[in-house]
């Protein structure tokens, strides 16, 4: 197996995590307006800022594949910052990698600790 | 057609409200969330639970950007921050669900006070670091063998590679786990509290620290926002404005810092961070049953507060300087 700089994969992910999830958003930003609305909601309802407004828990996850295909602006938003949330977890994971080739058990149960927090939070909570 | 422009307006406001906060909080080192919330929350009549949810996603991409460039040069210590990160990200879960109590009590004027209070208390070892980039001469301890604490970088400014070994791990531990609460909590990264752990704590040297903090607040933020999506305190649109701006605002911002070769300016925006910090903490108090105070008063209260504070400690940091170099 050739040598990885894990550093650089780190640096890698973290870089392109950023460039996806910024264009999610904007492409969803811009469906939204293209289309007035997105996911059932209007405009104005998916802009407001008050407490009344469209927030995350009315989004459902399990459809944020096929709102992506659909080309729906609130579903590409939300995977915009899925893809955010998710880029730190890709770095904790490449670090057990990395730990794991190293050998050092320490740091290979250290990162599994933290990625299953991660998880827990991301699923099951 | 009306509607739409207002929409577009409302976003691009937002969005420099966001360019703001990054600019300030990178120049500042307390990261953009601890002034987004702030000027969401006073300036733009956002709902704190709504500010803070699009304050703590929009940190992990200014961490994600920032820290991308410090792994690649090897000054963050990647190791170091995981191994914290066991404290912060468990921290981070008990913050958020104990913001969602707090909420539930409807007691969120709390949050204000606490919010304005951690603001101006962050300050202190932010304004106070300025001295050495070096740590004190400590002799490693029997945590640095155990968690492998030691590491090296090359440091361009100083032109030798510098070689350091990080002490007193549990200690350092405990102040992340209430780094992580406080972000979870207040919808921020925590920054300079996880600064304060592995500077005061762990005596690493202050690029290491810097660095290292900015990695692991992506992390503990990408925690505590996955909660909070499901708490409905993510607000696509809010959430969208703010971390495009905030990512624009601290990459300029940056960039500002290193060229600035008069470092007296950091001090106007430490006025508007307390500014901000006291305004918080002036607001929470006239949402709480304890008094009442008019929006006008509070501005007031709040601009002569940071005015005679950011003075006493630019006299104070001034004077401990002379005093540095002559002896």
């Amino acid at each position: 197996m050739p040598k990885w700089d894990s550093d650089l994969v780190t640096s890698y992910i973290l870089r392109s995590g950023v460039v996806v999830s910024i264009f999610f958003i904007i492409a969803g930003l811009a469906l939204v307006v293209i289309r007035n609305g997105a996911a059932g909601y209007d405009l104005q309802q998916i802009a407001s800022l008050n407490s009344t407004t469209v927030t995350s828990s009315m989004i459902n996850l399990s459809d944020l594949f096929s709102g992506v295909a659909g080309f729906d602006g609130l579903y590409f938003i939300a995977f915009g910052l899925w893809v955010l949330i998710f880029t730190p977890v890709s770095v904790v994971a490449v670090s057990l990698v990395e730990f794991a080739n190293q050998k050092n058990l320490k740091y290979v149960v250290m990162s599994l600790y933290v990625l299953s927090i991660l998880l827990i939070s991301i699923f099951v909570l | 057609m009306v509607g739409l422009v207002g929409v577009i307006i409302t976003f691009l406001t937002i969005m420099l409200a966001g360019l703001f906060a990054g600019l300030v909080g990178s120049m500042t080192g307390l990261g953009g969330g601890t002034v987004l919330v702030p000027l969401l929350t006073l300036f733009f009549g956002v709902p704190i639970i709504l500010a803070t949810g699009a304050s703590l996603i929009s940190t992990i991409a200014t961490s994600a950007g920032s820290a991308s460039a410090f792994t690649r040069q090897k000054i963050a210590n990647v190791k170091i921050g995981i191994g914290l990160e066991m404290a912060t990200t468990t921290g981070a879960i008990i913050g958020s669900f104990t913001l969602y109590f707090i909420d539930r009590a409807d007691l969120l004027w709390v949050i204000f006070i606490l919010f304005g209070t951690v603001l101006l208390l962050s300050m202190v070892p932010t304004i106070h670091r300025s001295m050495s980039e070096l740590p004190k001469d400590i002799p490693p301890d029997r945590t640095t063998k155990f968690f492998q604490l030691n590491g090296k970088y090359f440091d361009p400014r100083l032109k030798k590679e510098v070689e350091y070994s990080g002490v007193r791990w549990f200690q350092a531990e405990a102040v992340m786990f209430f780094a992580g609460f406080i972000s979870g909590l207040l919808g921020i990264g925590s920054g300079a509290l996880k600064v304060m752990g592995m500077d005061w704590a762990m005596n690493l040297p202050m690029k290491v620290t810097t660095t290292t903090s900015n990695f692991m607040i992506g992390i503990t933020a990408a925690t505590g926002s996955s909660i909070y999506w499901k708490l409905g305190y993510i607000q696509p649109f809010l959430a969208s404005a703010t971390a495009i701006g905030v990512v624009i605002g601290s990459f300029f911002g940056a960039k500002l810092l290193m060229k600035l070769t008069n470092k007296e300016i950091r001090w106007v925006f430490f006025v508007i961070l307390s500014f901000l910090g006291w305004d918080m903490v002036f607001r929470g108090l006239s949402n709480s049953p304890i008094v009442y105070i008019t929006i006008m008063s509070q501005t007031l209260y709040a601009i002569l507060l940071s005015i005679v504070m950011i003075a006493i400690a630019y006299y104070w940091i001034g004077r401990s300087r002379k005093i540095a170099k002559v002896g």
